[in-house]
């Protein structure tokens, strides 16, 4: 009994750096763009589904398809940006128009996928050796993606902090005139934010191959646990969406472990709901007066 | 004098459909988009008052489980359960409806609390598959015709019980139209912060048309159980549904009674098309142009097709 919780707060650990990834992506583009990108586990799917079709129909290797798909998704971002979000911003949307918007965008991305690849599960069949430590047991793909993410989010860490463009970012995501008058050009951020969004999402994919078989609607519960750790965290606030995904990802291992699955999810999005009516700020965030 | 006599035309046109067209499909598609109208009504209740719920298959679920539950088990007349299944809808509304106005949750956040619930009731509803059936959903008994139990087997009498419904959701719209709370709601749609200080009794006008909303479409839902007489957890509630329910109604207009209803039978219409011209080569493909039309007519026609087609007519005649 111990072993079978011992063994779910691992794996909810490992669970967590991937969603940490994943809300990470979707925080940055609320913190430069403004915008909740609805569609973002969509956009994790669209990845897999490339690396899907470049592995078996292509003949790639699968480490080579899961680079091809980086700058693949990337231009997606960026056709977002020119495509919903631009119109958006210059209709000067509402952020509720944004959001359903950008939640009539799931139904296409969904519904497209349905008709080229159909509505079964895709998946590349790899068997990575599943590895036992007196009775933790660890499935190494796992490994692999907890670890990935982890260092891809150091690297991220270091753009922001270290980099001319990275302090460009920053700077739009706190004061969006301010950074105007300093000679910075939102437009360019945004696209880079957009199109970096996208490679994000296909990094993601590429973690996600080994682990999941992909199907039409495989992105929207992605959205939604990415959508609660960034509430959790405070949207926007960076490191709150890193700590809220490993408490969502241990929170919701281990209810599963307890319960099912089912109820798992209840609770993530309990603690959602509770976050937003009691401290919409999130965990770590600063309540900013209107 | 105009209004009156396009009504009437409108009303008499949909009553003698059937005898000229008695085709079994065609009066099951008229149906479908009065049920469906007749939800969505009652979704825009709240939605043309800035109260954008993302959720509505929350109250669907509720009332459809409830009403079909204790038939199924208790052999209860769904049209008491319809009623049960309202309150239950009302109770649910009014714990999370307070809670949110309470907190001052509006706007996006709103939706997205909403959206959230949706989904809280689908996995409620699949985590309890002992009595509900889980995934694969439930059949209603049969019972042949019968009015007690709100059963028929020729479609032609739910075709002209939904059309009553939806008369039903139309007149609550006027009724809403003239009361006094409709001056208050839209000064609170407007600036909240405002309407408090004037004394707009905010949350209390919040609740109570929540609470309308909420009751009218679980009542909706049951409605469709028993036309339907199965019941599923991916049709009735989480955010597939909630979100058709939103978008049907911002597609036509939300803020005009005949918007909602324009909506869905252009899009439930729309969808049967697609369907039967494309369906078996390209499953799908239908949703995408509905998609797509949808991303475009929220970024162009925030006021919805109905909404906008009425604006250009008054500057015409002004």
């Amino acid at each position: 009994m111990l072993d079978l919780y011992l063994n779910a707060v691992i794996n909810g650990i490992l669970l967590g750096g991937v969603l940490a990834l994943l809300a990470f992506g979707m925080n940055l583009i609320f913190g430069v763009v403004k915008i909740i990108h609805m569609a973002y586990g969509q956009c994790v799917m669209l990845g897999l589904y490339f690396i899907y079709t470049l592995v078996t129909h292509l003949g790639f290797p699968i480490l080579l398809a899961c680079i091809a798909t980086l700058p693949l998704m990337g231009v997606v971002g960026f056709g977002l940006q020119v495509l919903v979000i631009n119109p958006l911003l210059r209709a000067k949307a509402n952020p509720l128009t944004q959001l359903l918007a950008l939640a009539g965008l799931t139904i296409v991305l969904e519904n497209l996928a349905q008709v080229i690849w159909g509505a079964d599960l895709r998946g590349i069949n790899v068997q990575l050796p599943i590895i036992s430590i007196g009775n933790v047991f660890l499935r190494t793909s796992n490994l692999i993606a907890f670890f990935g993410a982890l260092l891809t989010l150091w690297g991220l860490y270091l753009f922001l902090n270290r980099t001319y463009m990275g302090l460009a970012i920053r700077s739009i995501a706190q004061d969006l005139d301010s950074a105007r008058l300093m000679g910075i050009n939102p437009q360019a951020i945004y696209y880079l934010t957009m199109a970096a969004g996208g490679l994000l999402t296909a990094l993601i994919a590429g973690f996600f191959s080994p682990i999941y078989a992909v199907h039409p609607h495989f992105g929207g519960s992605f959205t939604m646990m990415a959508f609660i750790i960034v509430v959790l965290g405070g949207m926007g606030n960076l490191l709150g969406g890193f700590i809220g995904a490993f408490i969502i990802g241990i929170v919701t291992s281990v209810s599963a472990a307890m319960t099912s699955t089912e109820i798992a999810d209840i609770v993530a999005l309990v603690i959602f709901i509770a976050v937003i009516l009691v401290r919409p700020q999130g965990l770590l965030g600063i309540r900013v007066a209107k | 004098m105009r209004t009156p006599l396009i009504l009437i035309i409108l009303l008499a046109a949909i009553g003698v459909f059937p005898i000229f067209f008695p085709s079994p499909y065609l009066i099951h598609i008229g149906t479908l988009i009065f049920i469906w109208s007749f939800i969505t009504t009652a979704w825009s209740y709240m939605g043309r008052f800035g109260l954008v719920s993302l959720g509505h298959g929350a109250f669907l679920g509720l009332g459809a489980y409830t009403s079909g539950l204790l038939f199924n088990f208790y052999g209860l007349s769904p049209w008491i359960g319809m009623l049960l299944g309202g309150v239950v809808a009302v109770l649910f509304a009014m714990l999370i409806g307070y809670a949110c106005f309470r907190f001052g949750v509006i706007g996006d956040y709103f939706a997205l609390v909403t959206l959230a619930l949706g989904e809280v009731v689908a996995l409620t509803i699949i985590a309890f598959r002992d009595i509900t059936g889980g995934s694969l959903g439930f059949t209603l008994k049969s019972k042949g015709t019968s009015l007690l139990y709100f059963q028929a087997e020729e479609k032609i009498h739910f075709y002209y019980i939904s059309v009553a419904f939806l008369i039903i959701a139309l007149l609550v719209w006027k009724w809403i139209d003239r009361s006094k709370m409709q001056k208050a709601l839209r000064a609170i749609g407007e600036d909240e912060i405002a309407a408090s200080t004037l004394g707009v009794g905010i949350i209390r006008y919040k609740m109570i048309i929540t609470s309308i909303s909420a009751f009218m479409t679980a009542i909706g839902a049951v409605l469709y159980a028993q036309y339907i007489t199965y019941l599923n957890p991916h049709t009735l509630s989480g955010v597939p549904p909630s979100l058709e329910i939103a978008f049907k109604a911002i597609l036509g207009g939300m803020f005009s009674l005949w918007g909602p209803a324009v909506g869905t039978a252009l899009i439930v219409s729309l969808e049967e098309y697609f369907r039967v011209a494309y369906g078996s080569t390209f499953v799908g493909f239908s949703q995408i142009i509905y998609g797509l039309a949808l991303v475009l007519l929220i970024i162009f026609l925030p006021k919805g097709i109905y909404g906008t087609l009425q604006e250009l007519f008054k500057k015409k005649r002004a």
